[in-house]
Formats: structure tokens, sequence, C-alpha cells
């Protein structure tokens, strides 16, 4: 018994030399700032000097009503642009799931492709062709579609239209290569029983294969949805700066700019970065609580 | 002994994870910092040659930071000083933050005995704070408008008498004729920066901020500038691009018979052979009915600074004095050769008799010695107070600005009250 105790402690040791790395790696990059952070939020920043401040940049940050349409900006291209890019994404990995087999791994890798183009390539590439006088503009005028050129990244309405056209475009694909795995784990016999039984496709598609990608679902709602609260390089690069006239400003932008564009000003960046905190925390809780509350 | 491997190796992948500090500079290097290869690298390589001439011992290592130099720099400041190289190039826009909001980080240059009378004044007020300077003032902004002359001609207008000091009136009243004969709006407008409004601002000689640093947009400048932008774009006179390569494209492709822009815009204009003959510059409209107004004004221009807590700060003082700020022949010459090379104009007074200054330029309309008259120019250019909520205004003016081009701020005061509130907002001020 006593040997065993002493072997217990020994791969306790060894254990925690394996994790110290990560350990050390840990509290500097993320405890340290955490912590340094809630002194931060007391401070008012101005360059090497600082002063106390309370809560005073939480009272600031109410009557900032840039923030506040950022967040809502935020909330916007959640409600809009997840809906459509996961019943995009589910369709696509359904028809290349049954329907065509032949050039599966081809148009796997098309559509898997724009997720990993480096996210500033792409939001120049789309600056580029949504432009007034861009190929998207160009395109739409000699096809007669429209007659004046969309103001793509000028007009406060079509610049969330770009947003939305931009994310859907690179992550589409990314969430569709999850749902193409969650289909191809569901066993094909339980399909052959509801064949036997008489159940249509679509039926198929309602009753089996959608309560069984629920797991996956979670997962691309829950990492596509703190993604959208992290929004930054689309509305910096795409749209430059959150424009027109902070249109398309999001709020991990605005927090970026108010650390080392506009004012230098790290506390008040800091307080906004906690309220990004706490809604993505809420977030989190309600998906899993909804989604996954069905399976227990 | 296998416990003691296993340490060791953790020992040094901890090791491998902590940056190296062990880099050894050379004792004799400066480091400056900058961006912009063609214009502000080219220029400072020019320096560097003269001053090895002199001084071969010295290496002058010139690296470019091509985005967010203001940021790394600043992310520098935090970290303690970290990280920074000797010598670093500011936008004279973005100056008065770091003066003001790091004290002492820089060198106090008028101490050092550079003689800054012969600097361009403009040019010397915002790096300029309580009795020392700071920089070594580089390039002049100084703006003119800029017009197409096979346009003007298509609208059986002659160029040549527009070639003169002339109020935004007359320049209105020149682009409804040629848009109603040749179709084409006067003016290429980028609605991601400030450029437009703010050089008619500081051709009046008129700030954004009062003295105490508090925002001041209800100015007769202010007002007279929006509603001139107003009166052009209800004319339909303004072609509104979404940034800066856009714009460029939009004067350089002919979609517009002008634009107001400073005199580094010229190597842009070059860069389109095709326009060889059909550009021309003016003076800076006049905004009449302001008092102190000017056909002349400034947009952009940086200038070179030098850290405090440099190591080589007297060489790097040494360096900058004895090239940028020098009447020695060689270092006149200097300017001559980047005004060439480069088309970067220095704001250093004595340097204007350069060959390059006065010489004709084949590229424009009759030849036009488009630098003697931007020298000319420059030298009315009123100062500028910047203060550090500058981004801020600028953000806030452009926003509101674009609203009302695009109609959804009716009148003037609407469109300062509206970038007033969001200053308001984005400074907590």
């Amino acid at each position: 018994m006593n040997k065993k105790g002493s072997y217990y402690r020994y791969l306790n040791r060894i254990g925690w030399l394996y994790v110290t790395p990560a350990m050390a790696l840990y509290c500097v990059f993320m405890l340290y700032p955490i912590l340094s952070s809630l002194y931060l939020v007391t401070r008012k920043w101005k360059g090497f000097s600082n002063t106390f401040y309370g809560i005073g940049n939480f009272i600031r940050m109410g009557q900032d009503s840039v923030f506040w349409k950022a967040l809502g900006n935020n909330f916007l291209f959640m409600a809009i642009q997840i809906p459509i890019m996961v019943g995009l994404a589910l369709i696509l990995a359904v028809i290349l799931n049954q329907g065509i087999r032949k050039f599966r791994g081809t148009l796997r890798v098309i559509y898997f492709l724009p997720c990993v183009t480096s996210l500033v390539a792409y939001s120049v590439l789309f600056r580029i062709l949504m432009q007034t006088n861009g190929l998207f503009n160009n395109m739409m005028l000699n096809a007669h579609l429209i007659a004046q050129p969309i103001g793509w990244l000028n007009d406060p309405f079509w610049a969330k239209a770009t947003i939305i056209i931009a994310l859907t475009w690179r992550w589409t694909g990314y969430n569709m290569v999850f749902f193409l795995v969650g289909l191809q784990s569901i066993d094909t016999e339980i399909f052959e029983a509801a064949e036997v039984d008489g159940a249509s496709k679509w039926r198929q598609l309602i009753s089996i294969t959608l309560p069984l990608l629920v797991p996956v679902l979670l997962f691309s709602m829950v990492t596509s949805t703190s993604g959208t609260m992290q929004l930054f390089d689309e509305p910096n690069i795409l749209t430059n700066q959150g424009g027109p006239a902070n249109a398309t400003m999001s709020a991990a932008l605005y927090i970026y700019r108010q650390a080392f564009v506009l004012n230098s000003d790290f506390g008040y960046a800091t307080a906004l970065s906690y309220v990004i905190v706490v809604i993505s925390g809420i977030f989190a809780f309600i998906q899993i609580r909804l989604l996954g509350g069905k399976d227990k | 002994m296998k416990r003691i491997v296993m340490g060791l190796m953790v020992a040094l992948a901890i090791v491998v994870f902590v940056p190296g500090t062990m880099v050894a500079a050379g004792a004799k290097t400066v480091t400056v910092w900058y961006w912009d290869v063609n214009f502000n690298g080219y220029s400072m390589k020019q320096a560097a040659a003269v001053y090895n001439k002199t001084h071969p011992d010295v290496t002058i290592d010139i690296v470019e930071i091509p985005q967010g130099i203001d940021n790394k720099i600043e992310a520098g400041l935090q970290a303690g000083g970290s990280g920074l190289p000797d010598i670093a190039l500011f936008q004279d826009f973005i100056i008065e933050k770091f003066v003001q909001n790091y004290p002492g980080i820089f060198v106090d240059l008028k101490a050092a005995g550079v003689d800054y009378s012969k600097f361009a004044q403009y040019k010397v007020g915002p790096m300029t704070d309580k009795g020392k300077i700071y920089g070594i003032p580089f390039d002049t902004g100084s703006t003119g408008f800029w017009l197409r002359t096979d346009f003007l001609k298509q609208a059986g207008l002659n160029p040549d008498n527009y070639q003169k000091n002339l109020t935004w009136k007359q320049i209105t009243d020149l682009g409804v004729t040629v848009k109603a004969k040749t179709g084409k709006p006067l003016i290429a407008y980028d609605s991601t920066n400030i450029d437009f409004v703010r050089i008619m601002v500081q051709s009046a000689g008129a700030q954004f901020f009062k003295k105490d640093g508090s925002l001041d947009l209800r100015t007769p400048a202010m007002k007279q500038a929006l509603t001139t932008l107003k009166d052009l774009n209800d004319k339909g006179l303004v072609y509104v691009t979404e940034g800066w390569n856009n714009w460029i494209s939009a004067f350089n492709n002919g979609d517009t018979a002008g634009f107001l822009q400073a005199l580094w815009i010229i190597g842009t204009l070059k860069s389109k052979p095709d326009n060889a003959g059909k550009w021309m510059v003016i003076p800076t409209p006049l905004l009449s009915g302001v008092p102190g107004a000017q056909n002349a004004s400034n947009n952009g221009g940086s200038s070179w600074y030098v850290f405090s807590g440099s190591k080589n700060k007297d060489i790097a003082v040494d360096f900058l004095k004895s090239t940028w700020a020098s009447t020695a022949p060689d270092a006149l010459e200097f300017y001559n050769t980047i005004l060439k090379g480069a088309g970067a104009m220095g704001t250093y007074l004595p340097s204007r008799n350069g060959s390059n200054y006065t010489a004709k330029d084949e590229f424009f309309y009759k030849n036009q010695a488009v630098y003697a008259d931007f020298a000319k120019w420059m030298e009315k250019v009123p100062v500028m107070m910047y203060t550090p909520n500058y981004v801020a205004m600028t953000t806030a003016v452009q926003n509101a600005n674009l609203l009302m081009l695009k109609g959804e701020l009716k009148t003037v005061d609407d469109v300062i009250a509206h970038a007033e509130q969001e200053y308001k907002q984005t400074t907590g001020q």
C-alpha cells in the first residue's frame, strides 16, 4: 500500500512536470492579463500617466452611443448571417453527402478554401470587388440588373450587406465540413430502417438527420456566435474602419480603436471588453441549454 | 537520472519560449523606422549616404514599418520603451498626441542646436511644446487644385484663364460648365478621410480646436467649408469614393475633372503616363467670406524624431543635424536629389534654390514648373494645432460629412452637431 502511494506521488510529480510549460504560458498570457485588467478598468489612461477613475469608465460607456451601435451591429450580423450560413452549409453538406459523389473531394476543398485564406487578403479582395467601380457593380450594370451602381462600401445599408456576404463566403465551407463529418457518422442502418417504414427523403432529413446533427449544429452555432462577437478584420479592412459613418463598426474594432487609434485609453478599452466577455458568456450558456437540453 | 534529463528538457522548452534579448547592436548603429519605401525610405537613404561620406563608421539601419508604425511605437512605449528605434518618422497630425501623452520621450532638438528659423514655421508648430522643439521637419504637404485641361478644353474653356488665384465660387462655376459639357464631376472626394474639408479650413488659418484643446467646429471657416462642399454636392460635382485606391483610380482614370490634394500626389499622377500633358495645378481656391483666408494650404507631411531612450542618441542627433538641417553644400544638394528622385519637397527653406525646384516638368500641361509653384504657396501655409484628439475629430467629421453627402444630414448645422456628438462620445470629453 505504502509502495503504491509513493508510486502515485511519483506519477503526480511527473504529471505536474508535464503541464508546467502549459501552466507557465497560461499564467503569463491568460492569468496575468485577466488580473491586470481588473486594475486597468479602474484607471483613466493617457499615455504614460493614468489616474484613478473608479467606475467612471462604465459611466462613460453608458453614454457612448457609438459603442452601443457597434454592439448592435454585432447582434445584427449574428441574427442575419449565422442562420443564412448554417442553412447554406447544411444544404451543401447534404447535397455533397448524397447527391454528388464523383467530385466530392474536389468540391469539399473548394468550399473549404475560403476559410484558410488570410483574413486581410480576402478583405482587401472583397474591397476591390465591391467598390463603386468594382467588378460586382460593373457585372450587374452590364447585365442590366441595376441602373445605378450600388454603394456596397459607401451606403450604410449595403455596407452591412457586404459584411454579411463576405462572412458567409468565408465561413460556410468551414461549417459545411463539420456537417459533412456529422452526416457521415450517422449509421446508415437508421436510414434503411426508415426506408423500410416508408419515410420519404424529406421526412428522413427532418426526423433523423437533423436531430442527430444537433451536437454538430450546437458546436457550429457556438463557434460562429463567438466568432461574430469578435468580428474585427472585415469591418477594419473591408469597410474601412467600420465605415461608412460607423455603419459596420463592431464592438471589437471599436475597442481596438479606443486603445490604439483614438485616445490611447486602455482603461476605457478594458471596460468595453468586459461587456463582450459577459455577453459571450451568456450566449454560450443559453445555446448549450437550448440545444443540449433535449439530449439529457 | 531520467528525472534530471526531463527537468532539463522542460527548462529548455521554457527557454525557447522566452524571446532572446541578446541581439547585440553595433556600437555605432542608428536605427530608423519609417513607412513608404519610395518616398520616405528613399529620402532617408540619401541622407544616410551623405552622412556616411564623413562618418563611414556609423551604420544607419533604415527599417520599413509598412503598417501601423504609431501602434507599434505606442506598444513599445507602454512596455517601458523596449524595442524602439533611435529615430522614427511621425505624421505631423499625430505628434501632439505623443508629445503630450508621453512626456519626455523625444530629444529636445532645439537645445541640441537646430536652427528652427530656417524651417517653414507651420511645420515647427505641432512639434513645439513648452518651449522645447522635438523634431526635424521633413516634407511639405503644400496643396493645390488639380485640373484636367483636356476636359476644360472639351467644355470650351481655356485652361490658361484659370491658372491663377480663384475662389471656391469660381471653381464651382467652372465645375458646373465642365459637368454640363462633358458629364464629368469636378471633384473626386474620398469619404474615408477628412482631407478636403481640412485643406479648406487650414487655408483660412482656422483651427478645429480651441487653445485649451477643446473641440471647436463652430468656426466661420468650418461652416463655409461645409457649405461649399454641400453646394458642390447638390450641383452633382462631387464623386464620392470609399477609400484611397478607389479615389486615386477615380481621377487617374478620368472619372472626374479634378481634385484637391497636396503635391506628394505627383508620383501617383505620373504612374499613369497616358495622362502626360493633361494635368495642371492651380492655387488652393479661396474660402471667400472668411477672415484670414488665403490661396494656400497644407495636407499631410511628416517629421523625424529621436527617442530620448536611445543609446546612440548623440549620433542620431548629429546625423539629422548635419544632413536634414544643414546649409553645407552636400546637405542642400541632398534636398535637391530627393525632390527629383522621390518628389519629396523638404521644408528646409535654404534648400529651395536647388536646380530641381525651378525645373519645368514635361508631364504637366504646358510643362508647368509645379515644384516652384508649390514652394511659393508653402510660404503662406498657416500653423495648424492638432492636439492628442485629432484622429477622433477627423473620424467624427468625416462620418458626418459622408452623411451629408448621402443626404441623411440636411443642413451644415446638423453636420456639425452630429460630428460634435460623436466626438464627445468617442473621447468621453
